[in-house]
């Protein structure tokens, strides 16, 4: 079943990494929505949010596949929204 | 220690084990190559003829040697060559570090001479890439590059450094040793499995590349027995067991074994190790695993329920999940299993004996090699012909391009794993399509005087490309036929290696009669076959083994 989707990734903050994370959406013909950076309290590290939308599959594949990252510390999945 | 960035990155590299790399030269990355004249007692160089060779003969090298690959390359085409091979490691799981040089950090991204945006360009196909752009970060970079290159799923990883970056001063030894992040795993409940395992009556082992890489082909060959389990074995897992032992079935998938892909069809549990399931592999992925329990093993959390949805996850390294499972697995018999696989066996492709087919040829040079000696492959007909045909029996003895499908992989991944082997004898099958594609190789065959004997399957036609346009395409054989009529008896000659032509059995074998006699020569067989001859047997993509094609 499609449904929306929050990925929250904590990365390290070198040049080119935002561009290995949207390949692996891009490569599997994976649309996203929105994308926030910031930076966090630890030092060199950035915060992404990544909304998409996708099935079961994609969902897995995606998690999966930007765990395997060398700059990607921590993914998380979150499928509530907050009401604005 | 004040070093020059081309004087640390040699120290690492012989910190890291490093004895032999292979590349090219060029402007960008002079002083890496003035370092290495300066270190030729402590690293080999192998110059080949073109980047993609000397990235093959990386590739090979660490497929026959097992440790990891380094190829350097000068920036521009120089790294843009290197790409096909990167790519190549990379489906393959092959550890391999490749160094490019690049413009100063300063003339980055102005378009200047032989700049190009090589981190950019294989982003896809890496594990990882590293542009350092200050000699600081260089010791550094390069223990994570062979860090990444060989933890986990190995691959490979690219080190682009500038021009400044190698001539600047910095510190050395000062860097941190790195640790891979830790990041979490599927789990499992050993007991499940086991239960699985002690309720299963028809069991199978579809065995991957993965258990090479993790070196657990013991483990493997004991859970055979353990579970009187028949094994079936993926393209980059053959060789993971050998061809003598009576319950290895040999390759599954499109152009397997019968045996192995109806015993796979057949099982009620299937222990799937070290695999990805390609579709070249599984066929119709819904008839694939229709009646089977399957649990996966494997390293890398991404394959799981990729291609094929398990029913059980065992995440790790191989060699130690069989380890612990073995541990609580007793030996069964499945008679009833046994009489069934040894029916699927005699269902086989009739022998044609005397005749200078495919078979015939791979059985006689096997006659005059070693179970040591290493074999490489282009891609094709020949290929399939070799796994098929040819009796392995140690591992990593066959370098084939499994993923991606190089043709042209064939000669650059001989001379490494020649390299790699120690300089034995080394095979190479080929036929004169991809042998067309990067036959300038032969300059470093007899440059390194490689005891290598490339045999070619010279049918005179892209046969596997002919074959699909034979039975898909009704015989339209769309510029497939070649009509070429290079002489590569003489064209070996030319080279400074040595030619034959040969069109019989009896002709094959007097000429490997006559090579055995000179080990350390270079040979050119180029074996005349029909242009007719098939793979088989075959299952078109997408189908199951209800479709498979067993003659022509």
């Amino acid at each position: 079943m499609e449904e929306r989707f929050i990925i929250d990734l904590w990365v390290n903050n070198r040049f080119g990494v935002l561009n290995r994370i949207t390949g692996l959406y891009s490569k599997r013909g994976y649309n996203i929505e929105t994308i926030h950076a910031g930076p966090t309290d630890v030092p060199g590290v950035t915060k992404i949010e990544i909304v998409s939308t996708g099935d079961d599959y994609m969902r897995t594949q995606v998690i999966s596949q930007l765990e395997k990252l060398y700059d990607i510390r921590k993914v998380d999945l979150r499928t509530e929204f907050k009401e604005d | 220690m004040r070093l020059k960035g081309a004087q640390i990155l040699i120290e690492e590299l012989v910190k890291q084990g490093v004895d032999t790399v292979f590349g090219y030269p060029g402007g960008a990355v002079l002083d890496i190559y003035d370092e290495l004249y300066k270190n030729s007692d402590r690293i080999n160089h192998i110059i080949t003829a073109h980047e993609q060779g000397a990235c093959h003969a990386a590739d090979g090298y660490a497929r026959a040697s097992g440790k990891t690959g380094v190829v350097i390359a000068t920036s521009g085409p120089g790294a843009t060559n290197l790409v096909t091979g990167i790519a190549n490691a990379n489906l393959d799981s092959v550890p391999l570090v490749a160094i490019t040089g690049n413009v100063s950090v300063n003339a980055l991204g102005r378009d200047s001479f032989q700049e190009v945006d090589i981190v950019g360009i294989t982003q896809p196909v890496v594990k990882h890439n590293f542009m350092v752009r200050s000699v600081q970060e260089l010791e550094q970079t390069i223990k994570e590059a062979f860090l990444i290159a060989n933890s986990g799923r190995k691959g490979p990883v690219l080190i682009d450094i500038p021009k400044n970056v190698q001539t600047d001063m910095c510190e050395y030894g000062i860097a941190v040793v790195p640790r891979m992040p830790d990041k979490p795993k599927v789990p499992y409940v050993k007991s499940e499995v086991l239960e699985a395992i002690k309720n299963c009556h028809r069991p199978f082992i579809y065995c991957g590349g993965g258990v090479i890489a993790s070196g657990a082909e013991k483990e493997v060959l004991e859970l055979s027995h353990r579970l009187d389990a028949p094994v079936g074995l993926s393209m980059m897992g053959r060789t993971a067991l050998p061809d003598s032992y009576e319950y290895n079935l040999g390759m599954c998938g499109m152009h397997g074994q019968y045996a192995a892909t109806k015993a796979q069809a057949e099982c009620d549990l299937m222990l799937a190790i070290g695999v990805r399931f390609s579709d070249r592999a599984t066929g119709d992925i819904g008839e694939y695993t229709r009646k089977c329990t399957v649990i996966h093993i494997d390293i890398d959390k991404a394959e799981f329920g990729k291609n094929v949805s398990p029913d059980f996850c065992l995440q790790g390294d191989i060699k130690g999940i069989l380890q612990d499972l073995l541990k609580d697995i007793q030996g069964v018999r499945h008679k009833e299993w046994r009489d069934e696989v040894e029916e699927f066996k005699k269902t086989r492709i009739p022998d044609r004996p005397g005749e200078f087919c495919p078979k015939n040829i791979i059985e006689t040079v096997r006659k005059h090699t070693k179970d040591d000696t290493v074999v490489a492959t282009d891609v094709g007909q020949h290929q399939m012909w070799t796994v098929q045909f040819y009796d392995f029996e140690q591992p990593k003895t066959l370098l084939t391009s499994g993923g991606l499908g190089t043709m042209g992989y064939g000669l650059g991944a001989a001379i490494g794993g020649c390299i790699g082997s120690g300089r034995k004898r080394t095979v190479l099958f080929t036929s004169e399509g991809s042998f067309g594609m990067n036959l300038n190789e032969l300059c470093t065959v007899v440059s390194q005087e490689l005891p290598i004997t490339v045999v070619i399957l010279d049918n005179t036609v892209l046969g596997m490309v002919r074959q699909w346009q034979g039975i898909f395409y009704e015989g339209r054989y769309s510029q497939t036929s070649l009509g070429r009529k290079t002489n590569f008896s003489a064209l070996a000659d030319a080279f400074g290696s040595k030619g034959y032509s040969v069109s019989t059995l009896e002709e094959l074998e007097k000429v490997l009669e006559e090579t055995d006699a000179d080990p350390a020569g270079s040979f050119v067989i180029d074996c005349h076959i029909s242009e007719d001859e098939k793979v088989l047997p075959m299952i078109p993509p997408g189908k199951s083994i209800k479709s498979i094609i067993l003659r022509d």
